[in-house]
This record gives structure tokens, C-alpha cells and sequence, in this order.
């Protein structure tokens, strides 16, 4: 089993229970990989720095888990054939030092997502982006 | 005039705030190696140890794939306040 992080990001154009859908979709391959989902980063909607398929913003999300190896070629696959995906990159946390970081990492996302509530920053970031533009 | 200051202390900012590790989400972090087009700065002008510039570079372009900082900034896709993303 190897750490693993994996930021995406969901088109924009998608309702709120579609983006979460996607988010689940996302969750159960990891599952059925195998993998141990450890802890999900909702970053929201955000300002994307250059434009991606004709899209300005981009809901973000990172997931945390640990997998075997065959498993990311399985989940950037099926990430790939996804139209609502804009984009995704997966990092693997390998020597002994860069876990450890990794642990501190999973710790202070799994610590802010339970004290907030997610739905609620969703919706306040996409107002933010909303009323910047 | 604030930019220029930046350069002239010639120490490592990471290393000063013992910095282990940098997460290319945590914009904040990569910003002293941003120039103002978002170019990765140079080791001579911010000061960057070896390794923290290592470290830094490869953050830098993680950042940019998952578009959370711009590749480049030019004529036609200027940002009104560059440093707007990062700030
Ligand atoms: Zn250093």
C-alpha cells in the first residue's frame, strides 16, 4: 500500500448534488481499488489561474488515501474518460519523511472538515468567486 | 519599491521558518519564489537554499498543472492584481 493524494476538479457548470455525486463517484473507485480512503479536502470553487476547456472556475477536491499501485492507473483511467473532470493530478508520498508530512497533512484536513461544515464553505466560496467577478 | 527590499536580505525563508516540506496547495508558501509574472525567482535574488529551492520548484509546478498559479502572465492574459491568487 502507497499514500497517495489526488486533486481534481469538477466542471462548474454542474449543480451542487452533481458535483457531490462526482465527488462520491470518485471515492467509490478508490474503494473498490482497494484503497483507504483517509481523509477529503473540499477546497470549493475557486478561480482557476488559466482556462481550462473553455471553463474560468473550477470546484476543487483532493482525497487522501492510501491504495496499491494498480490502483491509480484504474482511478486516472476512468478520471480521464470523465467529462465533468477538468483536470486531476495524483502525487505519491513514498520515503519515510515524506509520509510523515503526509500524516501531518491528513491530520489538519481531517481536523478542519469536521469542525466546519463543508456544504456551507461550498456555498460561501462560490459566492466569494461570484461577486469578484 | 517593496520588491526590490525583498531581495537585498539574502537568507533562506524557509529554512529561517523550518520549513520541511512545501504543499503545492499552500499558495502562501510559494509566493517568495513568485516573481510578479510568476516566474520561479532565482537562488541569487531570493536567497533560497538549495535544498528549499528544490523543493519549492517542484511545488511551484504542481501548482501550476492543477492551475491554482498561471504558467504565465503576458500582454493578453494579464491579471489585474497578480498577486490576487496568492495573497
Ligand atoms: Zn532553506
Amino acid at each position: 500500500m502507497n499514500h497517495y493524494e489526488t486533486l481534481f476538479i469538477i466542471k462548474p457548470t454542474l449543480t451542487e448534488e452533481e458535483i457531490k455525486s462526482q465527488v462520491e463517484r470518485v471515492k467509490s473507485i478508490i474503494a473498490n481499488q482497494n484503497g483507504e480512503l483517509l481523509a477529503t479536502q473540499d477546497m470549493g470553487m475557486r478561480k482557476l489561474a488559466y482556462e481550462i476547456d473553455k471553463q474560468n472556475r473550477g470546484y476543487y477536491t483532493v482525497v487522501y488515501y492510501t491504495a496499491p499501485a494498480d490502483a491509480i492507473s484504474e482511478l486516472e483511467r476512468q478520471l480521464r474518460y470523465n467529462e465533468e473532470i477538468l483536470r486531476f493530478m495524483t502525487v505519491k508520498y513514498s520515503n519515510k519523511k515524506e509520509i510523515a508530512q503526509y500524516k501531518k497533512m491528513v491530520d489538519a484536513v481531517s481536523k478542519s472538515s469536521s469542525s466546519e461544515d463543508t456544504t456551507k464553505k461550498a456555498s460561501e466560496a462560490t459566492e466569494a468567486s461570484e461577486s469578484a467577478e | 519599491m517593496a520588491e526590490r527590499r525583498k531581495f537585498k536580505k539574502r537568507y533562506c525563508r524557509y529554512c529561517e521558518q523550518k520549513v520541511e516540506f512545501i504543499d503545492y496547495k499552500d499558495l502562501g508558501m510559494l509566493k517568495y519564489s513568485l516573481s510578479e509574472r510568476y516566474k520561479i525567482m532565482p537562488r541569487r535574488l531570493t536567497g533560497n537554499c538549495k535544498k528549499h529551492q528544490e523543493m519549492v520548484t517542484g511545488a511551484i509546478k504542481k501548482a501550476r498543472q492543477t492551475a491554482l498559479i498561471p504558467y504565465i502572465v503576458d500582454r493578453k492574459r494579464v491579471v489585474e492584481n497578480p498577486f490576487e491568487l496568492i495573497k
